[in-house]
């Protein structure tokens, strides 16, 4: 089959779309992309836009103009009641989240400088662990905290015999912080490997000893990353509702109490109002994001790719040293409880004489939730697919096309990554709860809510992957005869087959895990995995909960894992024949 | 001698990438060590600058022995191949940056800076960023910045193969007059002959970890050792100046271009 000479001279008469069998389908294809092309490539691109603006600007100008509509006109009623009402909340939620920022960026910078120097059996096993926190649905640090240190806690009432109360804010900051560890650990991790090992060196060939080089050169390298985690933690901690409402006790947030108007009181407008003292906060945090990040690829620019292990032994690096080590292992060691504590006490009942094992909390869960999973599993599959390939296509325009106002709508995909769940959800609820586009109570909403929140993350994969695909490339396929669809077919998605299965990745525990926004979108006949466990939690079932979210865990690693599989055997396989 | 190598090896797993080597140099003197790549000079170099111990061997310097001394305390430093400049510093403070850990308050450390900044060209670049500087600049950073703290011994890793062929004529006769002033002793890696020829005052040719030749630029053109040796430098002609040190070199391999 020879594709590309045939295609090469353009008014031939072969070139209709009718004639796919006989002379190769890529060059038929190509020609119908010439004939059809511009129409076709204007149609996807402004299909995709106009996607991004439904679902991300609309619900956010709703969002904002519902919290100023009173009865008659503009109004700012509603603020001034939230202010005054719930000015201590306002105060608790800063207050959570510059606590949880500092204490959970201290635990990532010390993860992140252990991961980074270990060597093969250790990382491997400080990576196993990140990924199980990274695949593991929320609640579950909150879930283990009552189970280990509650008032019937294994460690706290069992092996201590102490009798007290962890409902407080001090229990909200301590789980937040260490839920939030392993994604800015990782980030800081791959830092880490970025930098310039010449520095290092350099540093050390002038008199450096470890703790000078930790001091002079790894930290402030890491600079730009350690705000970044400050801002990502302190953000997500401004959104998150689960851990306040689960082990905050009498203690309450700005966002748990959304939680409480929207769900105990159907109240939108001061949820609405409510909300916009999160979502301020979190577009000013957006764009100091942008910026910092900027800079950390600038610093990243002078370094090189590097395989092996940082050269820098944390115990002969002084006090900071030693501090790193302490608070890593600590991290570690309650990962490693925290995950011991959910797989087993999904097998265990309590009864006079302790616990016994039993598998009866499974069979309940095979035979009343069996369709919630599947259900899960289904939307996850399609939030991955349908995601990766709106991803795929929009880094390609973003990255490679010239489309006027490209930094608006970057910027606008961008958007969804800082904005708080609650936000986004009210925001889908506000703007597609009445025709031409009533999406409410249906799947639509919430998976295209899923797709959205998760766009940011799968884009960004994309056209780092694009990045690496030389611009000449497209150009020789181009100089040899071949089509816009040849190049897309034999440049472009070639070069994105690895972050495929990062985004796909990224997308299914994604959607398996998160709670944020679906809380609210979800319809009493739709469960899904994520709600059945906070329900679990909230009443007090920590047996099922745990098994819930064991099962999660599994199912996100089974599946992610024979998708692995799938495209690297797919690698592997000798490339199909050609000319 | 002032640096002795005697009897080096290193290996990396199965192969042997450093087989028995050994050479000297006397203080004040350039040694380039040439050889194409995979043949071990790199390693040479990482184990006189500390950042792999020899799996045999001795290495002494000014009477002391180093073999098994770390980086941070030997008095050597390494201009690196990608310069390892730290990206979050000006340029002032990347040359000063060795000063740290040697007796110097921070005045003195910064007027000694200013200094090397003059000595290398680099003068009004104090406060500079290093992306904002171009790569040739970056280069003579890496450089004051190891020579600033003074060391016995300063090695240098291919340090022109990033900069343009114009550039690299013009840094090589600065690295020269910088060294001759300085009285600095310099290992100088490269797998450029010409470069080689034209910096070195003694030339050691390696081949598959093992020495082939050592001896002056003079020597090795007169008498190469092996059909090897004379193959690898391709030689026609060199041009010398009149202290005796080689001016241009005239390559076989120029064919249909009229020779410089």
């Amino acid at each position: 089959m020879n594709k590309h000479g045939t295609s090469a001279p353009p008014p031939r008469p072969q070139g209709g779309g009718d004639r796919c069998g006989s002379a190769g389908k890529g060059a038929s294809l190509d020609a119908l992309f010439r004939l059809f092309g511009r129409g076709a490539d204007k149609l996807v691109l402004l299909t995709l836009l106009g996607l991004v603006c439904l679902f991300v600007l609309v619900p956010i100008v709703f969002i904002v103009l519902r919290s100023f509509r009173g009865a008659d006109g503009l109004t700012l009623e509603f603020y001034q009641t939230v202010w005054q009402q719930y000015r201590d909340n306002l105060w608790n939620s800063v207050f959570v989240g510059v606590c949880t920022a500092v204490l959970c960026t201290l635990f990532s910078v010390a993860a992140a400088l252990f991961l980074a120097t270990r060597q093969r059996w250790g990382k491997l096993l400080c990576m196993a662990i990140l990924l199980i926190t990274m695949v593991s649905p929320p609640f579950v640090s909150s879930l283990a905290y009552i189970q280990l240190y509650g008032r019937r806690g294994w460690i706290t009432h069992r092996l201590l015999g102490l009798s007290w109360n962890p409902y407080n804010c001090w229990g909200v900051i301590l789980m937040q912080s260490i839920s939030f560890v392993p994604l800015n650990a990782l980030f800081l991790n791959g830092m880490l490997e970025k930098l310039d090992t010449g520095s290092l060196q350099a540093a050390r060939d002038l008199g450096a000893k470890p703790a000078a080089i930790l001091r002079d050169v790894v930290l402030p390298l890491l600079g730009p990353g350690i705000l970044v985690s400050l801002l990502l933690s302190f953000v997500r901690s401004l959104a998150d509702f689960g851990t306040p409402v689960i082990i905050g006790g009498r203690f309450s947030t700005i966002a748990s109490e959304i939680y409480l108007q929207l769900v105990g009181y159907s109240n939108l407008e001061k949820a609405a109002a409510m909300n916009l003292f999160l979502l301020l906060p979190s577009i000013a945090a957006f764009f100091v994001y942008r910026a910092l990040m900027r800079q950390t690829d600038r610093l990243a620019q002078a370094g090189r790719s590097r395989q092996e292990a940082l050269q820098l032994p944390l115990r002969r690096c002084g006090a900071a040293g030693v501090l790193i080590l302490a608070v890593s292992l600590l991290f570690f060691l309650a990962m490693v409880l925290q995950y011991g504590c959910i797989f087993l006490s999904g097998f265990l009942r309590s009864s006079r004489e302790g616990y016994v094992f039993t598998t009866q909390y499974l069979k309940q869960l095979f035979t009343y939730d069996r369709s919630t999973m599947l259900r899960s599993v289904g939307y996850a599959l399609i939030v991955s697919l349908a995601g990766t390939l709106l991803a795929m296509l929009f880094s390609y325009y973003m990255e490679r096309r010239r489309v006027p106002g490209r930094h608006f709508f970057d910027c606008l995909v961008t958007l969804p990554y800082m904005i708080p769940g609650t936000c986004f959800g009210i925001g889908y609820i506000l703007a597609f709860n009445h025709p031409p586009l009533k999406l409410t109570g249906t799947a639509v909403i919430v998976l295209a809510n899923m797709l959205f929140k998760q766009l940011p993350t799968t884009t960004k994969i994309c056209s780092a992957a694009l990045a690496q695909v030389p611009t000449s490339l497209e150009r020789a396929v181009r100089d040899l005869g071949g089509g816009q669809w040849s190049v897309l077919r034999d440049v472009i998605f070639p070069g994105l087959r690895p972050a495929f299965l990062s985004c796909f990745v990224y997308n299914f525990s994604s959607s398996m895990t998160t709670a944020g926004a679906i809380l609210f979108l979800i319809s009493p006949g739709r469960k899904l995995a994520v709600f059945k466990l906070f329900d679990a939690v909230q009443v007090g079932e920590y047996a099922t909960a745990s098994l819930i979210a064991t099962t999660i865990i599994v199912l996100v690693l089974a599946v992610e894992g024979s998708v692995y599989a799938l495209t690297t055997l797919g690698a592997r396989r000798p490339a199909p024949k050609r000319s | 001698m002032y640096l002795d190598l005697s009897h080096l090896k290193k290996r990396f797993s199965e192969k042997e990438v450093v087989q028995d080597l050994s050479l000297s140099l006397e203080r004040g003197q350039l040694l380039c060590i040439l050889g194409s790549s995979g043949c071990g000079k790199t390693t040479t170099l990482n184990m006189i600058g500390g950042f792999l111990t020899p799996d045999g061997g001795r290495i002494l310097l000014d009477g002391q022995d180093i073999t098994h001394m770390p980086p941070e305390q030997r008095p050597v430093t390494t201009v690196f191949q990608s310069y390892g400049l730290f990206p979050h510093m000006t340029v002032l403070q990347n040359v000063i940056y060795g000063l740290k850990f040697r007796a110097y308050s921070k005045a003195q450390a910064r007027e000694k800076g200013a200094e090397y900044l003059r000595l290398v060209g680099l003068e009004g670049y104090e406060n500079a960023r290093i992306y904002e500087i171009s790569g040739g600049q970056q280069q003579r950073v890496a450089l004051a910045r190891a020579l600033i703290v003074e060391p016995k011994l300063c090695l240098l890793d291919e340090p022109f193969s990033n900069l343009d062929a114009a550039l690299r004529v013009k840094m090589r006769q600065e690295l020269k007059k910088l060294q001759r002033d300085l009285g600095m002793t310099m290992v100088f890696v490269t797998h450029d002959q010409e470069e080689a020829l034209i910096l070195a005052d003694y030339m050691a040719i390696m081949e598959k970890g093992r020495l082939v030749q050592y001896g002056t630029p003079l020597d090795i053109y007169h008498q190469p050792a092996d059909s090897f040796v004379s193959g690898f430098l391709g030689l026609d002609d060199l041009l010398w100046q009149p202290d005796g040190s080689v001016w241009k070199v005239v390559k076989k391999e120029v064919k249909g271009e009229s020779p410089c």
